[in-house]
């Protein structure tokens, strides 16, 4: 069941000059999604923008009936949304696309995200947290700012471990050097950011044999599997929308992908 | 008494004027759970051909001002898995069904069309003779009124169903083209395709598209769709389904005062899945403010 949804926003947290945590009201998307999943979101009133803008569920809260998202200024999209202010409302058609599964008794999660990739892990994180489990979470950015929401993870009880490029926090590098010896036959591996990293883990996943899925950020039109404008090349070129976000990343043509760099 | 908003030509009914149009509803029943289906007289479904696609690839779409650049290079499931696999729900939803061909040769559309004549629930066929995304037929036949008169023929001579060529507007003069496939059998028009158009990055120099042109859609385009409306109404007998950039009730009845019989949306079903709902809506009280009992009086009813 999906719904287009006018939300109101709550509340706003700034991670860093350019990122912001936006926390809306609605009951039946914080009942409703599931980790991993997105919503198409505009803007009532702003005719500045033509198509919807595809966003992850980052965290929910079923009990408050709120769910946020994490937006990063890089477009005109994110830029009109960072402006709104508690009171404003936006239009969220949602749940939508495929979700994180939980990885099977005896496989000890893995999380690894870059940038803004760690969005859906908040969610999928608090969905671990619940079942009993504790996953690697693998945060890499260019420098301190880019570790959103280090300290909910930690306060779910997660074991985090850190880099950035320019060795401001935690090991001095990119998030892949940590992955190494992270990963063996019993863990799974979730993964989410820019496509170079996601080549480089998928890689490695493969190698070893782990378990991997992916989430995929593709432009999006629709969102509901009409327009065909987000695919991703499996066997064939497949929905990011309604097959994905969230892929097994042993699916993946990464050599069809194109956005290699 | 409420306003008949039902339309009735080229021996099909619509219980609405608004038509999903092809290749932005899918098969028809993606938007079950969010769109309110009885708003929509009708569906035209993805362009098909005799075998299954893989379409251009990526990136395929891109936003530029008020409109939507997409090269998606009719990515589509063949007419037999369509059959066998979309038919049976859509046939159930009870609208009215346009199935969307395409081919590379007369031939194919010739094959579509006896297919489509004998599979129970179709109620006409659009021709894609418009299609700038592919490398061969599709544009290739709706430029050249001489071509689009002979696939019109080829399909008028498998089907007994009313075919419905969809023009480009990627012509000098649209009104030729429409006048030749009327003379060739065509039971309506509809008009208009996307536009052939281009965005780069500037950063990286690159097209926006892999398939570096594509068409575009939404408002941007509506003026010159209802311009060409406008035109086609005058120079046609045969009646006229309008589409381009239609948002709203207004938006629709520009179309239909314009000479359309009835109107598609497209781009703006993607963005508001209320817009079925909300256009209806609109046009019932445009009806009833200006005393019009039936909505298909309006059409060509521009003053002018």
């Amino acid at each position: 069941m999906r719904r287009d949804v006018r939300a109101k926003l709550v509340e706003r947290r700034a991670l860093s000059p350019d990122a912001s945590l936006l926390e809306f009201e609605s009951d039946f998307l914080a009942n409703e999604l599931r980790a991993g999943q997105f919503t198409m979101l505009r803007l009532p009133g702003d005719e500045s923008l033509l198509l919807r803008r595809p966003y992850s569920f980052c965290d929910t809260d079923v009990a408050a009936g709120r769910f946020s998202l994490l937006v990063k200024e890089v477009g005109r999209g994110t830029r009109a949304l960072a402006r709104l202010v508690p009171g404003d409302e936006a239009d969220c058609l949602g749940p939508l696309g495929s979700t994180f599964t939980m990885p099977p008794d005896g496989k000890r999660p893995v999380v690894v995200a870059g940038g803004v990739g760690i969005a859906p892990f908040v969610a999928f994180c608090r969905a671990l947290s619940s079942a009993g489990k504790v996953a690697v979470v693998l945060l890499g950015g260019r420098t301190a700012h880019d570790l959103y929401l280090r300290d909910v993870f930690l306060a779910l009880g997660m074991d985090v471990r850190c880099t950035t490029e320019d060795g401001s926090v935690g090991t001095r590098g990119r998030v892949t050097a940590l992955l190494d010896e992270a990963l063996d036959a019993e863990t799974q591996l979730y993964s989410c950011g820019p496509t170079p990293m996601l080549l480089r883990v998928a890689e490695l996943a493969a190698a070893k044999g782990v378990p991997h899925e992916v989430s995929l950020e593709r432009r999006m039109g629709c969102g509901m599997g009409c327009c065909l404008g987000c695919v991703v090349y499996t066997s064939e070129y497949v929905r990011s929308c309604t097959e994905g976000p969230v892929f097994d990343a042993s699916t993946v043509a990464w050599d069809r992908d194109p956005h290699p760099l | 008494m409420k306003p008949d908003l039902s339309v009735s030509f080229a021996g099909l009914r619509f219980r609405t004027p608004l038509i999903a149009a092809s290749g932005t509803f899918g098969y028809g029943t993606e938007y079950l759970d969010v769109v309110d289906y009885e708003a929509i007289g009708g569906i035209a479904v993805k362009g098909l051909y005799l075998e299954p696609r893989e379409g251009c690839p990526p990136p395929r779409i891109w936003e530029t001002p008020s409109g939507m650049l997409n090269a998606i290079g009719l990515q589509e499931v063949g007419i037999q898995r369509f059959i066998d696999e979309k038919m049976p729900r859509l046939r159930e939803l009870g609208t009215t069904v346009l199935v969307n061909i395409c081919g590379s040769t007369l031939e194919e559309y010739q094959e579509l069309a006896h297919i489509l004549d004998s599979v129970d629930g179709v109620d006409a066929i659009e021709m894609n003779i418009s299609c700038p995304n592919v490398h061969e037929g599709g544009i290739l036949f709706g430029c050249d009124p001489v071509m689009a008169a002979r696939v019109t023929e080829a399909v008028r001579s498998q089907t007994k169903l009313p075919i419905i060529p969809k023009l480009s507007p990627n012509v000098t003069d649209i009104t030729v083209v429409a006048r030749s496939v009327e003379a060739a059998g065509a039971d309506a028009v509809s008009l208009i395709n996307t536009m052939p158009a281009m965005a780069i990055d500037v950063e990286s120099r690159r097209p926006r598209l892999a398939n570096i042109v594509g068409g575009l859609s939404g408002p941007a385009i509506r003026p010159i769709a209802v311009r060409m409306v406008y035109q086609t109404a005058r120079a046609v007998n045969i009646p006229i389904i309008g589409v381009g950039g239609i948002t709203s009730h207004e938006d629709a009845l520009e179309f239909i005062l314009a000479g359309a019989s009835a109107v598609q949306i497209g781009t703006m079903s993607f963005v508001d899945p209320s817009v079925w709902r909300r256009t209806l809506d609109g046009l019932e009280a445009y009806c009833e403010r200006h005393d019009v009992e039936a909505i298909s009086a309006l059409t060509g009813g521009v003053v002018s």
